[in-house]
Formats: C-alpha cells, sequence, structure tokens
C-alpha cells in the first residue's frame, strides 16, 4: 500500500503534475520522503517474513480473519485505481459552487494593494483583479486598463445569461483549502460557445457592468474571449 | 517468546546456522527481487493508465478523487517523517533514556511531554505513529495522549503559520496555545486516574507492544528498524486511504453554505467551525491559513474553537488513532476536547 502512495507522488513529481493537488513548496519534501519509503520498503521484501509471524496469529479466528483479508483488499483496490489509474484532474465547478467565489478574504487581501494598483495592468493574475475588485475601486480607476486572463469558466450565480467568471483556485497547502477567485466576464450568450470548466482566455477592458440582474458591479467588456488549454500549472498560489 | 528461551535455543542451533545463512541470502535476494518486480509493476500501470478512463465519471465524483487523492498526498510524507521518528525512538533511543530524563511526578511530567512537539515539528497525522513508538518505550497511556493531543499545536510551525495569519488580533493565538496545552493536560490528567491503562488500547496494539520485546537481541539495530517501519506503515496506510476517502466525500456532500450562514451567532458559529475542523481534516501547520478566509464571517471565538479542535480531532485523525486505542476511548476524547473547546470559543467570544 505504501508503495502504490509511492510511485503515485513520484510519477506525479517527475510528469510535473504535483502541482495539481499541493503547494510547490511541499515538493521537494513529498517526493524526498517518498524515495526514502521506497526504499526501506523494498528492503523490507529482502528480510523473510517468515519469523514475523511467530507473536500474533494464535489468537485470531479464520472468520474474523477472512473478513478483514477481504476488506483490506478492497480498500487496496481502490487506492489503486485512485492512484494509480485514474488520470489526475483539477476540481471543477461543483466545488467552485460550494466554496463561494472571491468570499476568501485570505486568498486576495494578501497581494500588497499597493504593487497592483502601481503595476503593469497587464501582467495581473485573476487573483490581481479579483482582489482589486474587491477593494472597490471606481470606474475611473480601471479606465484605460487592459486585462489578459485565463481561467476557467463558471456562471455568475445571479445573471447566467450574460455574465461567466473566469476563475482559478488559490491553493494555500493542498487542494483541499483551493478556494475559488474569478472575474467577472459580460458576454451574452457565453454558454454556447464555451462549456463549463472549459479554459478560456480573456482580453479587454473592465467597466461598469451593463447587466441588471448581476451583483458585480465591474465587469470585463471582452474584445477577445478564445478556447485555450488547460495550462501546465491550473492553480494559483 | 522470552528473550531467555531464544537464549538457551542458541547453542543448538548454532550448527545449522552456515547453511541457514546462506539460504537466508538467497531468499534476501529474491524478497528485493520481488519488490522491485511490485514497484516496477506500479509504475508501468501508472503510466499507461490512459486519460480516458474518467470520462463517464460525474464532476462531484470526480472532485472526490481528487480531494481524497490531494488529502493522501498531502500527508503522505508527514506519516512517513513520523514513522521514522517513532523507529527512531524506539530502536536508536537507548532504552530509559526518554524517561530518565523527564520528570517523574506526573503533572510536571505531563506538561514535559506536552512540551516535547517543540522538538518534533510533524503535524497531527505524523504525531500518531510516532505516539505508538513512545507508548512502546515505556510511556504510559495517559502520558503518550497527552503529547498526541498538544503536539500539533505546541509546535514551531503551527505557532508561526497562526501568528503569520492572526497577528496578536483578538488572542486567537494565544487563546490557542494556551487552550492546546490545558486541554491536552486535562486528558493526560483523567486518564492518568485510569486504574489499567492497557485496556485503553486496541488488542492488536497491545500485542504489538508485547511481540516488541522478542526482536531484541535477535537482529541488527537496521534490520529492526527496516521491520518496524514495514509493521508500522501496515497499521497506518489503511487507516490513512480511508480517512482520506471520507474526508474526500463529506467536503463533496456538504455544501459548506450551510456552516457559513451559521456564522455570525455566538453559539451556532462556534459549532459551525468546529464541524468544519472535523470535516475537512486540515493539517495543524496550515489551518490558520484555512481559516483565515472565514475570518469576515465568523467570531474570533469560532476559530479558536476550529484552530484547537481541529489538529486534536478529526475524521482523518480518529481513523488513524483508531489503530491505536479503542473506540470507547475515543469517544471519550472526542467529546471531552469537543466540549472543551467549545467552552474555550464560547469564553474568547464572551470577551472579544
Amino acid at each position: 500500500m505504501s508503495l502504490i502512495g509511492i510511485v503515485a507522488t513520484v510519477w506525479l513529481g517527475i510528469t510535473g503534475q504535483l502541482g495539481l493537488y499541493i503547494h510547490p513548496r511541499y515538493f521537494a519534501f513529498s517526493i524526498i520522503m517518498a524515495v526514502v519509503a521506497a526504499a526501506v520498503v523494498i528492503v523490507s521484501f529482502a528480510l523473510s517474513p517468515g519469523d514475523e509471524h511467530a507473536g500474533h496469529d494464535h489468537e485470531a479466528e479464520t472468520g474474523h480473519k477472512r473478513f478483514w483479508a477481504g476488506a483490506s483488499s478492497v480498500v487496496i483496490a481502490a487506492s489503486a485505481v485512485a492512484l494509480l489509474v485514474l488520470p489526475p484532474t483539477t476540481l471543477t465547478t461543483t466545488t467552485l459552487e460550494q466554496r463561494d467565489l472571491n468570499g476568501s478574504a485570505a486568498a486576495l487581501t494578501e497581494e500588497a494593494s499597493a504593487k497592483l494598483t502601481g503595476g503593469d495592468a497587464s501582467k495581473f493574475s485573476v487573483k490581481d483583479w479579483a482582489s482589486l475588485l474587491r477593494q472597490g475601486a471606481g470606474v475611473e480607476f480601471y479606465a484605460g486598463k487592459k486585462a489578459q486572463l485565463t481561467g476557467f469558466v463558471t456562471p455568475d450565480q445571479d445573471d447566467p445569461e450574460n455574465v461567466f467568471y473566469v476563475a482559478r483556485f488559490v491553493v494555500s497547502h493542498c487542494v483541499v483549502d483551493a478556494q475559488p477567485v474569478g472575474v467577472p466576464v459580460y458576454r451574452p450568450g457565453w454558454q454556447d460557445e464555451f462549456p463549463l470548466d472549459s479554459w478560456v482566455g480573456v482580453s479587454g477592458g473592465l467597466t461598469a457592468n451593463p447587466s441588471v440582474a448581476s451583483s458585480e458591479g465591474i465587469v470585463i467588456i471582452p474584445e477577445v474571449v478564445a478556447a485555450v488549454d488547460q495550462p501546465q500549472q491550473p492553480y494559483v498560489y | 517468546m522470552l528473550l531467555t528461551d531464544s537464549a538457551a535455543a542458541e547453542p543448538s542451533k548454532a550448527a545449522e546456522r552456515g547453511g541457514e545463512r546462506a539460504r537466508g541470502q538467497r531468499r534476501g535476494l529474491m524478497g528485493l527481487l520481488l519488490g522491485l518486480a511490485v514497484l516496477a509493476l506500479l509504475a508501468v500501470t501508472r503510466m499507461s493508465a490512459p486519460q480516458s478512463v474518467a470520462a463517464g465519471m460525474s464532476d462531484s465524483a470526480k472532485d472526490f478523487v481528487t480531494l481524497a487523492v490531494s488529502v493522501l498526498i498531502e500527508s503522505l510524507p508527514f506519516v512517513f517523517l513520523g514513522i521514522f521518528l517513532s523507529v527512531v525512538v524506539q530502536v536508536w533511543l537507548p532504552d530509559g533514556f526518554l524517561l530518565r530524563h523527564l520528570p517523574r511526578r506526573g503533572v510536571l511530567r505531563r506538561f514535559a511531554v506536552s512540551l516535547i512537539g517543540v522538538l518534533v515539528p510533524v503535524c497531527e497525522c505524523g504525531n500518531v505513529p510516532l505516539t505508538r513508538g513512545l507508548i512502546m518505550k515505556g510511556l504510559t497511556v495517559a502520558e503518550a495522549m497527552t503529547f498526541l493531543l498538544a503536539a500539533p499545536i505546541l509546535n514551531p510551525i503551527t505557532i508561526i503559520t497562526t501568528y503569520q495569519a492572526f497577528g496578536w488580533d483578538n488572542g486567537i493565538l494565544v487563546s490557542r496555545i494556551a487552550g492546546g496545552f490545558l486541554i491536552a493536560n486535562l486528558i493526560g490528567w483523567i486518564y492518568s486516574r485510569h486504574p489499567r491503562q492497557d485496556t485503553l488500547l486496541t488488542s492488536q496494539f497491545q500485542a504489538a507492544c508485547a511481540s516488541e520485546g522478542e526482536h531484541h537481541a535477535a537482529a541488527g539495530k537496521l534490520q529492526r528498524s527496516v521491520r518496524l517501519f514495514t509493521k508500522e506503515t501496515s497499521a497506518m496506510m489503511p487507516a490513512l486511504f480511508i480517512g482520506c476517502a471520507i474526508a474526500g466525500a463529506i467536503q463533496v456532500g456538504i455544501p459548506r453554505d450551510v456552516l457559513v450562514t451559521l456564522g455570525t451567532n455566538p453559539v451556532w458559529s462556534v459549532l459551525a467551525l468546529m464541524v468544519l475542523a472535523f470535516v475537512v481534516s486540515i493539517c495543524s501547520n496550515v489551518d490558520a491559513f484555512f481559516v483565515l478566509s472565514f475570518g469576515a464571517t465568523f467570531l474570533p471565538g469560532a476559530i479558536v474553537a476550529f484552530l484547537v479542535f481541529g489538529p486534536m480531532i478529526d475524521i482523518k485523525m480518529l481513523v488513524l488513532m483508531r489503530t491505536t486505542f479503542t473506540t470507547r476511548t475515543l469517544v471519550q476524547i472526542t467529546s471531552v476536547v469537543a466540549l472543551c473547546s467549545a467552552a474555550l470559543g464560547l469564553a474568547v467570544n464572551y470577551v472579544a
């Protein structure tokens, strides 16, 4: 069982997909521990298991034992499928809906706003823009600034017809704590062009939201929205 | 099974030894090859698995797998580290080293034990194997429990991350450290009054403790380390895998809105975040950042309750702890810790 976890970790590390699950600062630690553990487990195969049994096998009734043997092989099989057979994927909109888009103060306000207000707007990430929008600067602030963003598509709950979000998950440790952030984009009929969870590149200026139903004040009026491949590193940190 | 038995049998065995060793070496080589073959088989499976397998799965099922695997990949290295430390404590520390250096009196001794966490900065999942090692090394169950509950909170990494997340705001950091320390020592005190401490442990673990003595003379330290590592991993891994799966399933199943809407009520907010802490099973080193995202919605007392309860008790931890303690004991610990954390949270809310 350890080997299943180890092989999965190392493989993810080698193919650069470990980022789908944990924050990059843990990469080295995970891989080192996995490799060391792998060495020990392999060596343990070499020690003859025969003399291990002496102590504890006497009392166990066979029926009981068979049940646990069955249960543990189910667990092993299930974990092998989850870790070794299924391709690694990112979280989807289903999880995003559970986690209150842009609801997380931590994910957004950590960035110093000074850096953002002075910086080169075309290089801002989804996270940067979402932080700015949250701080509630007026429309004038956005005049002349252009956003260029990549993220996945998720609908605005209030006005799903006209507005969608370019969204990313922000990961502070592992995917379990992923917090979604997103920037609203005004594009009526977007649902016919892009399926949910597909990745898009959006560029355009920001201005007051023409949608009446949506609660967002400022949106991107896109000049270009194009489908793109999922980036190698789908989460932001 | 006693040491004297094997010692007495020694001379008569000496003659056979030569032939046996050659056979043993061949068997060892076979084992090594077998291990490598299994490794290769798993690696090949992983590399050849087609991308399209998941096509038929619903989004929730996919997210479930992603979340469960994420918790697993995240905690696996910490569990390995914990097991390594446990092996070091059991095999490489001279007998009685630990016991000699601790204060003798019950209360002071538990104080000292709960501070061991400062020296070994592993988070809670790594602490379970280490705790098992400490019990095998002669610490009483009550003392080991104190360590298990205190270490994830009284640990430099946790304290630093909590400070980074909250600073000195509302006494969150202070309440967390003090609260964790007190609750752990309270539990330790309660169980130190227990007349028969062995009965708190599962029979499997008791058997493991009993059989521990046998190998002492027989094998070299390295061999014993490897063997112990295997034994501990095979006890921990199923629990870890199952715990991760349950944690993943519940996260997909329970909408967070339910919890968040409770956030502003002084009483309900405390309970809601405790349930959340129980469910997400997040590592104590980083839970401060996680809960920071709720800081706007929830009262400080609720956050303290989250930060104290979460590291001690959550789904993943309970499944891991079940390898060592009986269900009855775990229910008792959980209720005491929950009550104390809730009381602490309410008190902070009242003061703030």
